[in-house]
Order: C-alpha cells, then sequence, then structure tokens
C-alpha cells in the first residue's frame, strides 16, 4: 500500500509555441485585471480620495483569489465533517484565524484597528443555527457563493441575490410581525429616544436592534480583563487566550474524533504514542496544501486590510466613509447620522443587504424608516458602496484565478439547485441579520480581533450546518428511494 | 394547471444527475502505471456535497483493490476528495484536469 499522496495532471494547458496570450482564458483574465486597474486610475484621476474605496476592491481582489486557491468553502467546513468525515476546511479556516489573529494584534498595537465587539447575547446563537443551517442547501456561504459566482456558478449569484433581499426585507419587515417582539423590547426601545423617522416601535428588527441589542454588552476579552499593557492586552490575551488556543483546541479535537483513526490505520501504527499523534496532527493540517496555503494568505490579508484602512482613516481624519461621501457631495445614500456601512475589514452580508434595500428604494419603496438603513448603514448607490466592492472584487479575483487555472465554467443550476439557492438564501439572509454578521462578519472578524462572541456564532452554525446535514440526508435518500438507478 | 405540472416535472427533471458506469476500462495514469477502473461515476454538473456522497457509497461497495474513477467538475470537490480517500482507508491515485473538468482514480484497499 503506497502512502504517496496521488498526482495531480494537468491536461488542459497547452502552453504552444505562441505563447500565453493565445489562448483566450489567459486573455480574458488579462482583461479583466486591466479593467480594475483601469478603472481605479480613472476614479483617481476623478478624485484621490477615492482610494479609500479602492483599498476595498483590491483587497476584495486578493480575497478572491486565495478563496479559489484553496476551494476555500466554509460552507463544506461544516458540511463535509458531519456528511463525509473529512476535517479539511475545518483546520483551514482555523489556520486562518490564528493568522488574523496575530496580524490583528499587531496592527491594534500600532493603534490602527477599527474594530468594534459585537454585543454578546443569545441571538449569537440563534442567528448562527439559521445561517449554518440554510449554508448546507445553498452549497455555499456567503462569501463562498461570491468566489463560485466568480468560477461561472450561476446557482451562487441566486444565492448572492436571494440573501441581498432576504435581508433588506427582513430589516424592515414591521405590522403583524412586531407581535414577535416582546413588550419589553418595545419599552426599551422608546427609552432610546431615536428620531421620529426611524419609527424604531415600528418594525421587529428595530425594536430587537434598539431593545435588545442595545441592552447588551460586548467587548473583547482583553477590555473586559481590564488589562490596559497593548501588548499583552492584544498579543496573550485577545490573540492567544481568545484565538490561538482555542482553535488549537479545535484542531486536536477535529484530529481526535475525524483523523485519528485513519492516520494510525494508514501508518500502522500498534501502539501510538504522542509523537504520532503530532504528526498525524500535522499530516492533517497539510493533508490539503492549497487549503493551508490559502488560509494563510487570507489571515494574512484580512489583517493587512484592517491596518491600511485605519492608516487611511487617520490620513483623511474621518471615522467613516459616510463623512468623505458627504464632502464630495454624494449625500444621497447616508444615514441620517451622514454615515454608510464601512467596516473597515473583511465583511460580506451587510453590504449585501444594501444592493437589496437600493433597488427596492429605487423601486419606490421607503427604506430608511429603520436604525439599520436609516440610522447606521445608509443605502448607497452601489456604484459608491465602498465594502460592496469588496464583494464584487472577491467576485472578480475569484474568475481571473478561475480563468488562469481553467476552472471557469459557466453552471446552469438544475431546478433544485435554484429552489436550494433561493430558501437556503433567504435563511442565510435572516440568520446573518439576527446575529450581525456572517460566517466572515460574526465568527472570523469577531474571534481574532479577541471577541469571543465570535465562537458563539460558530457554536450555532456549527449545530445548524448538523441539522442541515442531516435533512439533507433525508431528502437525497428519499430522492434515490424514488428512482431506480443511483441517481444522487 | 396540468401544463403547469408537467412544465415543473420537466425543469425538475433536468436535474443533474449521477452516473454510474460499472463497465470496465483500462486507464493510463500519469506515472506510467495502467489500471483497470472497475466503477466509474460521472458527476457533472453535481456539486457538493454529492459527489463526495457517491464515492463514499461507492467505496463502501467496492471489493479492496478496485479502482473508482470520479468524473466532476466542482473544484471543491476535487479539493476534498484526495482528503476522503484517506479518511476512507483508501489510495488516492491520481487527479487529471481535463476541459471538460476532473477524473479521480482512487483504489479501495483493505
Amino acid at each position: 500500500m503506497s502512502k504517496e499522496p496521488g498526482v495531480y495532471v494537468d491536461l488542459t494547458v497547452d502552453e504552444g509555441p505562441s505563447g500565453w496570450f493565445t489562448q483566450k482564458e489567459n486573455r480574458y483574465a488579462a482583461a479583466i485585471m486591466a479593467l480594475v486597474a483601469l478603472g481605479s486610475v480613472w476614479a483617481l484621476l476623478q478624485d484621490t480620495r477615492w482610494v479609500y474605496l479602492l483599498v476595498y476592491v483590491w483587497f476584495g481582489l486578493a480575497y478572491g483569489m486565495f478563496l479559489q486557491y484553496g476551494r476555500f468553502c466554509m460552507a463544506s467546513a461544516v458540511r463535509d465533517l458531519f456528511a463525509v468525515g473529512v476535517p479539511r476546511m475545518a483546520v483551514g479556516i482555523m489556520i486562518a484565524v490564528c493568522l488574523y489573529s496575530l496580524v490583528a494584534a499587531t496592527v491594534q498595537v500600532s493603534g490602527f484597528n477599527a474594530f468594534h465587539p459585537h454585543p454578546l447575547g443569545w441571538h449569537i446563537i440563534i442567528g448562527g443555527l439559521i445561517f449554518g443551517f440554510g449554508i448546507i442547501f445553498t452549497g455555499g456561504c456567503a462569501t463562498g457563493s461570491l468566489y463560485k459566482a466568480g468560477e461561472g456558478n450561476l446557482g451562487s449569484v441566486l444565492v448572492i441575490i436571494s440573501i441581498s433581499f432576504s435581508q433588506a426585507i427582513f430589516v424592515v419587515l414591521g405590522g403583524w410581525f412586531d407581535k414577535f417582539a416582546p413588550a419589553s423590547w418595545t419599552t426599551s426601545a422608546l427609552d432610546k429616544g431615536m428620531p421620529e423617522e426611524l419609527s424604531v416601535t415600528q418594525g421587529w428588527f428595530d425594536l430587537f436592534t434598539a431593545g435588545y441589542v442595545w441592552d447588551l454588552k460586548g467587548s473583547t476579552l482583553a477590555a473586559m480583563l481590564g488589562v490596559s499593557n497593548p501588548i499583552v492586552a492584544s498579543y496573550l490575551i485577545n490573540s492567544l487566550l481568545v484565538t490561538i488556543l482555542p482553535a488549537i483546541v479545535i484542531v486536536v479535537l477535529l484530529y481526535a474524533f475525524y483523523y485519528r483513526k485513519g492516520h494510525v490505520r494508514r501508518e500502522k501504527i500498534e501502539q501510538p504514542v504522542l509523537k504520532d499523534h503530532i504528526r498525524g496532527i500535522w499530516s492533517m493540517v497539510t493533508s490539503s496544501k492549497n487549503t493551508a496555503i490559502a488560509g494563510i494568505g487570507l489571515g494574512a490579508f484580512a489583517g493587512l486590510h484592517v491596518w491600511v484602512t485605519g492608516i487611511l482613516r487617520d490620513h483623511y481624519g474621518i471615522f467613516n466613509f459616510g463623512e468623505m461621501l458627504a464632502d464630495m457631495g454624494h449625500k444621497a445614500g447616508l444615514s441620517i447620522q451622514d454615515t454608510v456601512f464601512d467596516p473597515g475589514y473583511w465583511y460580506i452580508t451587510t453590504q449585501e443587504a444594501q444592493w437589496g434595500a437600493w433597488v427596492m428604494e429605487t423601486m419606490g419603496m421607503d427604506m430608511r424608516d429603520n436604525i439599520f438603513f436609516g440610522l447606521d448603514n445608509g443605502v448607497p448607490n452601489p456604484l459608491i458602496n465602498a465594502p460592496g466592492f469588496m464583494s464584487i472584487g472577491i467576485i472578480l479575483g475569484a474568475a481571473v484565478l478561475a480563468l488562469l487555472r481553467r476552472e471557469f465554467k459557466i453552471k446552469v443550476p438544475s431546478m433544485e439547485t435554484v429552489v436550494f439557492a433561493l430558501v437556503g438564501g433567504l435563511l442565510m439572509g435572516i440568520g446573518a441579520r439576527v446575529a450581525m454578521g456572517c460566517n466572515i462578519g460574526a465568527y472570523f472578524a469577531t474571534v481574532s480581533n479577541g471577541d469571543p462572541s465570535g465562537w458563539l456564532f460558530l457554536l450555532g452554525m456549527v449545530a445548524g450546518g448538523y441539522v442541515g446535514v442531516k435533512l439533507f440526508n433525508l431528502w437525497i435518500s428519499w430522492r434515490v428511494s424514488r428512482s431506480d438507478d443511483f441517481a444522487l | 394547471m396540468k401544463l403547469l405540472v408537467t412544465l415543473w416535472r420537466k425543469w425538475f427533471k433536468r436535474s443533474h444527475e449521477v452516473t454510474v458506469n460499472k463497465g470496465l476500462h483500462q486507464v493510463e495514469l500519469p506515472d506510467g502505471e495502467i489500471v483497470q477502473v472497475t466503477h466509474s461515476a460521472d458527476c457533472i454538473g453535481a456539486s457538493c456535497p454529492r459527489p463526495q456522497l457517491v464515492t463514499m457509497q461507492m467505496l463502501d461497495e467496492m471489493e479492496s483493490g478496485d479502482i473508482l474513477e470520479l468524473v466532476s467538475d466542482n473544484s471543491t470537490t476535487v479539493e476534498t476528495i484526495p482528503a476522503l480517500a484517506m479518511v476512507l482507508y483508501s489510495d488516492h491515485l491520481a487527479t487529471l484536469h481535463t476541459k471538460t473538468g476532473w477524473r479521480i482514480y482512487i483504489r479501495k484497499s483493505d
């Protein structure tokens, strides 16, 4: 029995005598890059301050490339684990959060970190549950759907559309749905003294935000413990205690439950000792090199992104992109505080909600009588939506790399995939809003900045994913039982 | 109404199904070894986690030494299969990237 891993051979690239540019995939990839570069130069010529928006675009491109390179599917982290027992992606994510947290700690020490901790409460687990359930059916999380759309998967485009509108609708939904909000939320929301035009007592999500979430506290662990030394707080507490130690525990658990048996049997070890297990963990971590490399790259770039945005904010003397937009005369999409959604780090779902809201507003609906859009995030035109461009950057970056690796292929979804994409996207949208972010905003960005609430989200997401996998398997066996042949 | 039902059925039936072929054929692997493929599954168009589930189910039915050929155009699957083969005590022999997707060869051991 050979222990050598299988070979990977690429039969699609035939360089030929006439060179790189003769192949149309390479030309398309170069064209996309040229378009982004030209667009960036054009924007800078209009006003150099657009550099703030372009940072999002270029980091988006980098994220897209790494995601495609490692086939970094966060949905499969949960799904492959429960459905087929493969910990590849779960390990990849742990690598990425560890790296991100180390870079974020450095950024924090240097004083340019724009991270805001999330309020800690039950809503994070519940939102994670709904979100985790949804991603099993869409076959990709919010980020995964973006890079898969870049690979030409039209089903993923539907997921993005569904998640955009479900969030926008969920946030403004009121009337009959308000009955699901406890009376205490209404009282508490009234106490906040919000401006009339937001009508905070109408709309479930407003009541939830003002009456529940605002009463919760959230902070990084270092802030909770009251540690003021920046190096101890950032590296030892926020990075080591909140991110790296839990990640190591998870990796060890993954090894113990999913990898150990196979490893011991494959290596023909009679009496495994600690050394064998450490070697086994290493073999698990490196079992997919692409995933590990993507994890390192994503972690490092996500940290750098926080840094670069922090420096730019410092340079222009702003706290939020909205101030800059107002200064440039683009006031239409701003909230009543002259702000727009501008996290300053990797984030996915809120800008998608803004896309949905912008379309609905253009069709004549009132999308501003709520806290989410009206007070905080605004409804900017997608052409000047900075985080929105990060999402577009992810799609384009993934498309470039997929073209270069000959993995770009237009895939038309089947009817079943369409239904799953729309329903799953709807659930993901609701889950992301209840938990105040997706697996990027509510998990990846929070834990790596020392905010333990992200682990709660992961817990919810994994539990939701587990239920989702069980239901998905039931559905598949039902379909198999109806057909004669082996049609999974 | 009947038309709607027929249309729905037609569309629904357009789902990408996995076809399994038990016809034997020989394949030359990149290292020069010629192997006899005993089971073949065409998962073109199917997305995660179906190809993985098919692989699991087929390896389960196979005898030791049998060779599975999995055809897929889902990149995430391709990345996962070598790790899956490890978990299932099988050998991942080769992954060939072709114009239409990938062909992955796995040998079942014990």
